[in-house]
């Protein structure tokens, strides 16, 4: 039994990060319609030049978050520019097709320019751990999880009580009825990907942080955790990117614990697979828009 | 021949399979990031039959492509009702778990002295019918590229019957071939058949030149580099995708100065043919010139 609550809680720490990763897919979907698979990548762009700059200048924490933030946001605008805003019309799958094949490009383009199977990220400052009633839960993942719940409440307040959060939502709404109301469809488009490239950013950031080191995994690990929280969760709503990421870390954890590690990445697969196909809403219960019955 | 021409050449034929594969569904309106996972089904049922059970080598390979066939209707039935978006994702899930699944699949027993069989994320070993037969890869290539024009055959004799006409109407507009009375399901697990008896085909045969095969080679990447291939090459023949396949493996890959920038010059190259040709190099339009010009 304490078992099962320790796996709990080291699967609600570890789907806090995934929840940060999915918002960023689920932003981008639920604006545009689109998935942007070379999320992920973009993100190791951004670790790497940071892991770099700190490792040329021994920057610490704050130096390699900013060229982190930098990183991630040249990616993700190179990324825009050729998958999304060259890719016109109804054209949902082209631009997944697209962002595929730019993440072959950055993860070579990062593996050329940081040759090394793992690199040092500088560790956040030393927390305290908690322990209550025979359970155990590490500072690095309170931190991350209040940062997570931050994150989260001001993309809420930046969506639902802002002249831009506004335009966002008629744009996911209807992007003809958006044009006619005098918003501009492609500045909203650019900016929120630049929103999801910086939750991404500071996701990436986190979880480097957290692990010390990054290797070239981590583009593929990233677009994989964040898309299957989101999937799960339901696409392009944020409450489901958050129910995603909790119930794949804890699914993970608990996987791990009772199978071993084979077994759990056919735990979770599985969970993906049928979860697309008997709730393909998701688990927020995403209803079907006009939209979405287009892709 | 030189035999690393040789090698070259049969590589571009076992990935034109997992192209087409990748295509027919292109075709059909549906992106799947997951044909991988037909052709290690195909290349693990072949290998099996003929290193484990002695099967011949042609039915070995048979029964790879009807199971590979069979599982790609299974996941379709299902995945066909999906939007576009929950479809690719579907269909990467369970190339996933395959590969996941693979990981773990023991089943070895000794066949004249020799332990062999599928041991796990070691891979399997010694699918040894091409020693045995004696067969040089040579008539090795022989083989692919029968098999291969015999595919394309197929599809053209599909072309000739409307079959393909029928598929497009329904990857082009759903509801409209639904209202001209297709029957849009069927023709999606029909699809989802036929793209999974290719890969499993083309996995067969690959198991048996290779000897060698193991989880990790049918990973995500080989998967969205099949569905590049259709995609860049064009959607309006099945030429198409093995232009792809030319352009990939027999450009980039074999060019030994374009080879640590193959990943970025093929990311680019795909990126660009989607903005300025959507619809791939020997699209629909091209295709209809020329047949027009050569009616002539």
């Amino acid at each position: 039994m304490l078992d099962l609550a320790q796996n709990t809680l080291d699967g609600i720490a570890a789907g806090a990060a995934y929840a940060l990763l999915a918002i960023g897919f689920t932003l981008i979907f639920g604006v545009m319609r689109r998935l942007n698979i070379a999320f992920g990548p973009s993100i190791m762009v951004g670790v790497f030049l940071g892991a770099w700059v700190h490792a040329q200048w021994s920057a610490g924490l704050i130096g390699a978050a900013a060229a982190t933030f930098a990183g991630v946001l040249i990616a993700s605008v190179y990324v825009e520019r050729l998958s999304f805003a060259a890719i016109r019309g109804d054209a949902a799958l082209a631009s997944m097709a697209s962002s595929f094949a730019l993440w072959m490009q950055l993860e070579q383009g990062v593996a050329l320019a940081f040759p090394g199977r793992t690199t040092a990220f500088p560790t956040l400052p030393q927390l305290p751990d908690v322990r209550f009633a025979g359970l155990f839960l590490g500072g690095d993942d309170l931190l991350v999880f209040a940062v997570a719940g931050a994150v989260l409440l001001l993309l809420h307040r930046l969506i639902y009580h802002s002249h831009f959060g506004l335009e966002m939502r008629a744009l996911a709404d209807s992007p003809e009825a958006a044009a006619v109301s005098q918003v501009n469809t492609r500045r909203v488009a650019f900016l929120t990907f630049c929103l999801a490239a910086l939750v991404g950013a500071v996701a990436g950031m986190l979880i480097a942080a957290t692990d010390g080191q990054i290797t070239p995994k981590f583009g593929l690990w990233a677009t994989m955790k964040g898309l299957i929280a989101m999937m799960i969760g339901g696409l392009g709503s944020l409450r489901g990117a958050l129910l995603g990421g909790l119930a794949l870390g804890i699914i993970e954890a608990q996987a791990q614990w009772y199978l071993g590690a084979a077994a759990r990445e056919i735990v979770v697969y599985g969970f993906l697979f049928l979860c697309l196909i008997a709730l393909p809403g998701g688990m927020a219960g995403v209803r079907e828009t006009g939209a979405e019955r287009k892709l | 021949m030189d035999p690393f021409l040789i090698s070259v050449l049969s590589n571009i034929g076992l990935f034109s399979f997992l192209a087409l594969s990748a295509w027919i569904l292109l075709i059909g309106g549906e992106i799947s990031f997951g044909q991988q996972a037909y052709f290690a089904i195909g290349a693990y049922a072949s290998g099996i039959a003929s290193a484990l059970w002695v099967w011949p080598f042609a039915v070995a390979v048979l029964w790879g492509t009807v199971l590979g066939a069979g599982v790609g209707a299974l996941v379709a039935w299902p995945a066909a009702r999906l939007s576009g978006v929950h479809y690719a994702i579907a269909t990467l899930a369970f190339a996933e778990l395959t590969r996941a699944s693979l990981n773990v699949f023991r089943y070895q027993r000794d066949v004249e002295g020799y332990l062999t069989g599928p041991d796990g994320a070691n891979g399997f070993r010694d699918i040894r019918w091409v020693y045995e037969a004696g067969i040089e890869p040579g008539p090795n290539l022989t083989i692919i590229a029968l098999s291969l024009a015999g595919v394309i055959a197929l599809i053209g004799l599909a072309a000739r019957l409307n079959v393909m006409a029928q598929l497009r109407m329904v990857g082009e507009d759903p509801i409209l071939a639904a209202m001209q009375g297709v029957r849009v399901l069927r023709w999606k697990i029909g699809a989802g058949a036929a793209a999974g008896g290719l890969a499993g085909l083309g996995g067969g045969l690959y198991a048996h030149l290779a000897t060698y095969i193991e989880p990790a080679q049918f990973s995500v990447m080989t998967g969205v580099h099949a569905v590049a291939y259709g995609l860049i090459g064009g959607l309006g023949t099945a030429l198409g995708p093995i232009l792809g396949v030319l352009i990939d493996i027999g450009l980039l890959e074999s060019l030994r100065a374009l080879a640590a920038y193959r990943m970025i010059v093929f990311g680019g190259l795909v990126a660009i043919i989607l903005i300025l040709r959507p619809r791939g190099i020997l699209d629909e339009t091209l295709v209809a010139k020329v047949r027009s010009w050569v009616r002539r």
